[in-house]
């Protein structure tokens, strides 16, 4: 018996690599990944890689062909190129510094409504470990943390969201939409 | 050639701002981009492009918006923001000031 091909999900797309290019790509992937140490925005620079590659190799394929070989995956790195980092994202200007990362609520793969990931971006924390505790600090408080949530909803900014997006799922979209209504009622109540 | 490990970095520093002209120019994905440098002296690849885009979209120079492919998956269309469009405009002239200043000098 023989493996033939591993699925790659790239990006947005998907292709079957035979084991060579497999291991090339994903060769290539980590040197890119290490050269981007210190980019604050690796995924977003990783995602597009993937993406080239996958438009590379599928416009390499014969019509008849499935399984993406070295013979596709080399020619297609090549005219990628490897890595090149910008270095330091915002040119170091004594006058404005590097602009900070605000503490806000981050909608994009929000669980509730991004309020763990606006504090992991914030703190430089994982956040599926913040989230854990959070989760940790529901039971420890006997549901006090739900309060706290709910205020830090109510306070945090929303980080702007990129245009044409992907849609928010369910939970994030009516916690946004609780959010606007309740703080529409304050501001009337203030006013 | 001894002058071309002089040139290399000038040619670096000039990537941005041709960058940000073509974006400038119209709303493009990447190969639009690679092939309006491919016959230049400014030619690149992807593996410099996106980190690039991704430098001055967190800047807010340029962003992007998903737009559907006929073939495969939805792309990224970048085009400039109104901060960008601003820094083009003081990047060129700032450049026709280089330009005058490095033809008058010298003579």
């Amino acid at each position: 018996m023989k493996r033939i091909s591993v699925t790659v999900s790239l990006n947005r797309s998907t292709l079957q690599f035979d084991d060579a290019a497999y291991a090339r790509l994903e060769q290539y992937l980590a040197e890119s990944a290490s050269l981007l140490e210190g980019d604050p925005d690796p995924k977003e620079i990783l995602g597009d890689l993937e993406q080239a590659v996958a438009d590379q190799c599928t416009r390499r394929l014969r019509p008849d062909q499935s399984v993406v070989t070295l013979a596709e995956l080399a020619p297609a790195l090549e005219e990628i190129g490897s890595v090149q980092a910008t270095g330091p994202s915002v040119t170091p200007d004594p006058s404005t510094g590097s602009p900070p990362r605000p503490l806000q609520q981050i909608s994009e793969g929000a669980i509730v409504s991004g309020v763990c990931q606006g504090f992991a971006r914030y703190f430089g924390l994982n956040v599926t470990a913040l989230r854990i505790f959070t989760v940790l600090l529901l039971f420890v408080t006997g549901g006090g943390m739900i309060l706290v949530y709910l205020a830090l909803m109510l306070l945090l900014p929303y980080a702007p969201r990129e245009v044409g997006a992907p849609p928010l799922g369910w939970l994030p979209t009516r916690s946004r939409a609780f959010m606007e209504y309740v703080r529409a009622k304050l501001s009337l109540a203030t006013n | 050639m001894a002058a071309e490990s002089k040139l290399a970095p000038i040619r670096k520093g000039l990537l941005e701002f041709l960058v940000l002209k073509i974006v400038g120019a119209r709303s493009v994905y990447v190969p639009d981009i690679l092939r309006r440098l491919a016959d230049t002296e400014f030619a690149t690849q992807e593996g410099t492009l996106y980190p690039l885009l991704s430098k001055l979209r967190r800047e807010d120079l340029v962003l992007y918006e998903w737009k559907e492919s006929d073939a495969g998956p939805p792309r990224k269309y970048y085009r400039l923001t109104d901060a960008g469009r601003a820094q083009l405009t003081s990047l060129d002239e700032y450049w026709s000031r280089i330009n005058r200043t490095i033809a008058d000098i010298g003579h």
